[in-house]
């Protein structure tokens, strides 16, 4: 009905073989005061278990498409499906449920709940659903290497740690999709090389992300494919190749033979 | 140029045959760079007529010539090292001269050629973060250095052949 059943088959199926987990058709977003963000008649497939990465100039529409995605926006025209699930079927509630069953959202700038300790924030999601998972709270704090600052409040924490808090709540519900906007925007480079890296490691675990950057060296290191929207429509989807190369083959030094 | 200052360089540290410094260099470089032992000869033969190494003995089973350094290849080397790179900024790669026969040929339209350069930069920026894992993982700090400029540079080009492409919309948007 809400199609809470496709998405656990989704989830449950651990066979090595990709399936389809997102689907875009045509989908365009027109707002009122002008153009910034509009989609353009964009259609996409994403599988279950890729990391894909989506990039494209500020206004170009990759913020909206992650957002139509999250069930947290409507297109204007066109269908979004989740797990087989168009999301455009779903009511007000039945798109809260979907969100907060099946969609994990990090932000650029962390939106921690500032009288909210560290685990209290990780466990908000849950709580909406019913669920006490403390055990699990914690375990994602130790696991995202932060199981220090669990009684700690917003203030007290570096951009790193609130972002490392803000994921263990996007994953608190064990979500189909993680999508991630900006996610290291207000890291300086190393502390978001390591949230990048914490990223990482979920997809190899087996996560699905989908990540907007505007930073295509952190966008490489682990999304193997990287869609380019420019206009809200996707200009380039490019499936990146991952083989053990020797160094040679991708820097040369002084490229030119030296005199013979 | 830099062979001669790398195999002073290395020679500074202590003095080897022909075949060390070939080794060490290629270490050195992590790959990134091959010589073969003929040029690491003729460099060091190079070095020797203009007076910045001297031969110190012979070592080894086939008693292989021994280089050291002489003060007035310290004072080279130390030059050297102190010198900030100048002069004209080396543009090596094929796309700038296809950009150029493309603009005039194609009548300026070059969204193919920089849509297959973009991918292409995408794929190198993907196999130069490996490699910055790798000499990470090797513990070659130095290397990883290397790569991270690489790594820069490449997001510099991607982000022309973004320029690129947007000026070229600009230009469609403006005919409309």
């Amino acid at each position: 009905m809400d199609g809470r059943t496709f998405l656990r088959a989704f989830r449950g199926g651990g066979g090595k073989g990709l399936s389809e987990l997102i689907r875009l058709t045509d989908v365009t977003k027109v707002y009122q005061d002008g153009i910034t963000g509009a989609l353009n008649g964009l259609s996409v497939t994403v599988e279950k278990g890729e990391f894909t990465a989506i990039m494209g100039p500020s206004g170009s529409g990759k913020s909206t498409m992650l957002n139509l995605v999250a069930g947290l926006d409507r297109p204007t025209s066109g269908t979004v499906a989740v797990g087989g699930t168009d999301l455009g079927k779903l009511g007000e509630a039945g798109l809260a449920r979907f969100r907060r069953d099946h969609i994990g959202f990090v932000f650029q700038f962390f939106h921690l709940l500032p009288n909210l300790t560290a685990l209290e924030n990780v466990l908000i999601p849950a709580q909406l659903k019913g669920n006490a998972a403390t055990g699990r709270a914690r375990e994602l704090l130790e696991r995202l290497g932060i199981k220090d600052i669990a009684d700690r409040y917003p203030a007290r924490m570096s951009g790193g740690q609130q972002q490392r808090v803000a994921i263990a709540r996007a994953l608190i519900n064990n979500p189909t999709l993680l999508l991630a906007d900006e996610p290291t925007g207000a890291l300086d480079t190393h502390t978001g090389e390591q949230v990048m890296e914490l990223l990482g490691q979920l997809h190899r675990d087996g996560q699905t992300i989908l990540l907007v950057t505007h930073d295509p060296k952190l966008a490489t290191r682990h999304a193997a494919r990287v869609i380019s929207v420019m206009d809200g429509k996707i200009v380039d989807d490019a499936r990146l190749e991952s083989p053990e190369r020797a160094p040679s083959e991708v820097i040369r030094v002084r490229g030119e033979e030296a005199s013979r | 140029m830099s062979l001669k200052y790398g195999v002073l360089g290395l020679l500074k540290g202590e003095p080897l045959h022909g075949y060390e410094v070939k080794n060490r260099f290629e270490a050195m470089l992590g790959g990134t760079w091959e010589v073969n032992i003929g040029q690491i000869y003729t460099t060091l033969q190079r070095l020797e007529r203009d007076g910045l190494v001297r031969p110190v003995g012979r070592r080894g089973d086939r008693g292989k010539l021994v280089y050291e350094l002489s003060p007035e290849g310290h004072k080279a080397l130390d030059q050297w090292l102190a010198e900030p790179d100048s002069g004209p900024q080396q543009l090596h790669e094929d796309i700038y001269v296809k950009l150029l026969l493309a603009t005039r040929i194609a009548n300026g339209d070059l969204q193919t050629l920089l849509a297959r350069q973009k991918r292409a930069y995408l794929q190198r920026l993907r196999d130069l973060n490996r490699l910055e894992e790798r000499a990470r993982r090797d513990g070659r700090i130095d290397l990883a250095r290397l790569v991270r400029g690489a790594l820069l540079h490449t997001e510099a080009d991607l982000k022309w052949m973004d320029e690129l492409s947007s000026e070229r919309f600009g230009e469609a948007g403006a005919k409309d």
